[in-house]
């Protein structure tokens, strides 16, 4: 196995664009030919892989059950006035 | 209240009903890239209800049926664009270069280091390590990442919302990991995970 990957710039390009589905099915398919042979593009796919996964399970956060409220309230308002506006001016 | 234009093309029954079907599920998604953009809950209810709120202003512009969460999306980072980010801190210089080197996709400018980072070391962290390693960011690559790796956009889409070539998506997002890793990487030195 190749400890030293001469064109890992270019494959850690590859490795985003597989993991972000935005690869080829050529791109893929010699990628993972390759990836069994090279440590360097064995860790870095395992490395973008984990880091993908980290933010997914990670960053994200609910809306606030009372901003959600405060939005349907106002636009049901606007709505409300603007069913009572239309008749008056068409 | 500010109220919206009023638009004789959309119903008010109709607006309500494309508000229910096709904006309201996207509303945790919305508030999160807004905290994610201004860094500050106060703010991000006033992004995401202004939000909402011009979202129905132009609401004739949207096609029912199509992406309404990239629709969406893009109204809110405009907004923040053109609202938001002025009340807040300008680009640091780091932020203004980075940005930048990816407009120009000069590939001289790629970052000179390679993040000493293995899966192991980001398997261990905890997810607020990974959330405020992703705050510290710049926000144009802050942006970038949240919408590529959380909110799963394709790069035509991202480019669509951040109105940029897909060129520029593509080396934005490869800063964007690459300053993401080397944060990382010097915070797990600092920490003992490696």
């Amino acid at each position: 196995m190749k400890t030293n990957c001469t064109q890992h710039k270019e494959c850690l390009q590859v490795i985003q664009r597989i993991l972000d589905k935005e690869a080829t099915d050529e791109e893929v398919a010699r990628f993972m030919a390759n990836k069994d042979q090279c440590l360097p593009c064995q860790e870095g796919y395992d490395l973008e892989l984990s880091l993908k996964k980290a933010i997914k399970n990670n960053c994200s956060v609910s809306c606030p059950s009372d901003l959600f409220a405060r939005i349907k309230t106002k636009l049901f308002l606007v709505l409300i006035l603007i069913s009572i506006l239309i008749p008056l001016f068409c | 209240m500010d109220i919206p234009v009023l638009d004789s093309k959309i119903s008010p029954a109709k607006a309500h009903a494309i508000f229910q079907q096709e904006f309201f599920p996207h509303m945790d998604a919305m508030y999160n890239f807004a905290l994610k953009l201004t860094n500050d809950e106060d703010e991000a209810q006033d992004l995401v209800q202004d939000t909402c709120m011009k979202a129905y202003r132009f609401i004739h512009s949207f096609e029912p049926g199509t992406y309404a969460k990239a629709w969406l999306f893009r109204i809110l980072k405009n907004n923040f664009i053109n609202d938001y980010r002025k009340k807040s801190r300008g680009p640091s210089k780091v932020e203004f270069e980075w940005v930048e080197q990816s407009i120009t996709g000069d590939e001289d400018s790629e970052p000179a280091y390679q993040a000493d980072l293995q899966a192991e070391t980001v398997n261990e962290m905890l997810g607020d390590e990974i959330t405020a390693a992703i705050q510290a960011l710049p926000v144009d690559f802050r942006m970038i990442i949240i919408l590529c790796d959380l909110e799963e956009f394709s790069y035509e889409e991202m480019a669509r919302i951040l109105n940029i070539p897909i060129g520029t998506v593509r080396s934005r997002l490869h800063r964007a990991r690459a300053l993401l890793k080397e944060s990382l990487a010097n915070y797990a030195k600092t920490k003992g995970y490696v």
